[in-house]
């Protein structure tokens, strides 16, 4: 195993990719955050409540989460490349045991998710608190609540990843399994959403429960609002992590078992 | 030298994907310290054999094994055994350096591997460039670089000369023969006769997944044919059909021009003092070998008869 989570890090480290992601998790994270607080919820279209305000802390922090298709593209990318440029075949040579293969590529890109996480939660503190002491603003959250919201979502982060990794080694088409992953977590689950009935799902779908961690009610707030649906639940934070844990778990399950005894061709 | 040669085997072979049948029913060894060719025209089933020694590919039935052992069994995989499928199996953002260290890494191999076979398969210059701009010869070091990693005992190589020129070829049949004199078991496919004849001790012929022939080159490829220039061609064809009538062993003479013979199954040598023996002038002896091509095709075609089609 560690000869083959050296490999996966060099291979990793080998391209650049790595460094454009964690460009990426300091714009979405500084960069929005840092905008979005500059603008203030307040004058958003429709206004949110405002920074002084727990809630408007929470939304803000919330929205980080869905740019967690960002780390689950990347996961996917990184695991179809190995069947759209062919190397797969040459891996499974020197690594007959294709499950180990898979097992470490998750603890590789486990640390990529982690080092996304951290970028992104940390550069999202950074802007949010100076902004906030910049313009006067007390914010509705102690720090230390900040920092802890923050920490869940690094996690969540990883946990994306993750299934972008599963998603990949599922589907093995790169184009087909970025869109279905980008698409989901981008569009998809909104759409599910305007079925009635499939929203009560909401609290259970990852959107949701990555909703939960941070206690980002907006969505399920305004879902239930449109369609004069009963007020949808989100889990408490605990339970959100615990969905969202699972659902790393399948797509890990997924990617261990699924290559097993599949034809390299 | 092939003490601790391994022999590759395969054993009732077959693989079904839907309604095709890629390999059927198919047996055959590979032996140490020689190169065995692996012949077939397109589509005979050569890469999917050779998919399934190497675990890649699940056979419907039957084994391949390498050492007595499956691939999957092998305590180390890349140190045992060498395979080279795809010509273009690199990440493109990777250089040939970067390539080779991430598979040195996988299969426990030093660093040190990595300079080494850069440097013995000419590809240091390159070493530092990324894959997406290598020639079909830079790819192909790059790939035969890959599979020696692991010092292997074994190589199995499909198509190892595709898109070669006659340069590459000359340097791949010198380093092919340098691994096998070390007893190495060397297994290589191709389509093409004429690229590995001049390689190849032992051959494997399949046709539409079955076995055709198998053995050393040499027998089945048969006796030379020796072409005779003679004033006397008349009498000693005559000569040589009532010898050979009592030695028992099958000769056979054409007549291909005025003065001029096409003798089977009898060397120059034998030829000559035949003549001698005669008082028969012979102005000129030319061994010939059997055209290959003709071989290959009669095999592939289904021509052959079975006698020589041995199926070992
Ligand atoms: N994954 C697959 N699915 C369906 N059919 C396949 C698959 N792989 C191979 N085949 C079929 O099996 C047969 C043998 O193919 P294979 O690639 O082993 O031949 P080959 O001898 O290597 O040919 P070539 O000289 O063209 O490389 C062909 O008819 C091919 O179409
Ligand atoms: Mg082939």
């Amino acid at each position: 195993m560690t000869h083959l989570m050296r490999a996966e890090f060099r291979r990793l480290l080998a391209t650049r990719m790595w460094v454009g992601l964690l460009i990426a998790a300091a714009v979405l994270g500084g960069g929005m955050i840092g905008a979005m607080a500059l603008v203030g919820p307040e004058n958003f279209d429709p206004p949110l409540p405002g920074l002084d305000t727990e809630t408007g802390v929470r939304s803000l922090l919330g929205i980080l989460g869905y740019t967690a298709f960002v780390p689950a593209a990347a996961g996917t990318v990184a695991v179809t490349a190995e069947y759209r440029h062919r190397t797969a075949a040459v891996t499974f040579l020197f690594a007959p045991r294709r499950w180990q293969v898979l097992a470490a590529k998750l603890a590789t890109y486990a640390v990529l998710g982690l080092a996304y996480g951290l970028v992104l939660a940390s550069t999202a503190a950074a802007a949010l608190l100076t902004v906030a002491a910049a313009r006067g603003v007390t914010l509705g959250l102690p720090a230390h609540t900040v920092l802890a919201l923050l920490g869940r979502i690094s996690v969540a982060m990883v946990v994306y990843l993750l299934i972008g990794v599963g998603m990949g080694a599922l589907i093995r088409n790169q184009v087909a399994a970025l869109c279905v992953v980008i698409g989901y977590l981008y569009m998809g689950e909104t759409l599910l959403m305007m079925i009635p009935g499939v929203n009560m799902l909401y609290p259970v779908l990852p959107g949701g429960a990555t909703a939960a961690l941070t206690d980002f009610t907006y969505v399920a707030d305004a879902m239930s609002e449109q369609l004069g649906s009963a007020t949808i639940q989100l889990l408490p934070p605990a339970a959100g992590a615990l969905v969202l844990g699972m659902y790393a778990l399948t797509a890990a399950a997924i990617g261990l078992v699924l290559p097993m005894r599949r034809d390299i061709t | 030298m092939s003490t601790d040669g391994l022999t590759v085997e395969v054993s009732h072979l077959t693989k079904r994907y839907g309604e095709i049948t890629a390999v059927r029913d198919l047996s055959f060894t590979v032996e140490p310290g020689v190169i065995t060719g692996f012949l077939g025209p397109n589509g005979a089933g050569k890469t999917t054999t050779m998919r399934m020694l190497t675990g890649l590919v699940s056979p419907t039935s039957g084994t391949a094994t390498i050492g007595g052992k499956p691939y999957k069994r092998l305590a180390r995989p890349s140190g045992t055994v060498g395979a080279m499928f795809d010509a273009n199996a690199f990440h493109p953002g990777h250089t040939a350096r970067d390539h080779l260290r991430v598979y040195a890494a996988m299969g426990g191999h030093p660093d040190s591997r990595v300079t080494e076979l850069l440097h013995q398969l000419g590809l240091a210059e390159a070493a530092d460039r990324r894959t997406r701009g290598f020639s079909t010869g830079m790819r192909q070091r790059l790939n035969l670089a890959t599979a020696l990693l692991g010092d292997p005992r074994v190589l199995l190589l499909d198509e190892p000369g595709n898109g070669l020129d006659p340069e590459g070829m000359a340097w791949l049949r010198g380093v092919l023969r340098g691994l096998a004199a070390d007893g190495r078991t060397v297994l290589i496919s191709s389509h093409v006769l004429s690229e590995v004849q001049q390689l190849v001790d032992d051959v494997v012929v399949i046709r539409r997944g079955e076995l055709v022939a198998a053995g050393p080159w040499s027998r089945l490829a048969g006796p030379p044919a020796v072409l005779v220039t003679s004033p006397d061609a008349e009498t000693l064809a005559a000569t040589l059909a009532t010898s050979h009538a009592n030695a028992g062993t099958v000769l056979r003479v054409d007549t291909v021009g005025p003065g001029l013979l096409r003798v089977h199954g009898l060397d120059a040598p034998g030829v000559a003092d035949l003549a001698a023996a005669h008082r028969l002038r012979v102005h000129e002896l030319v061994t010939e070998n059997t055209s290959l091509e003709q071989l290959f095709l009669d095999l592939t075609t289904g021509t052959l008869t079975n006698d020589r089609a041995a199926t070992s």
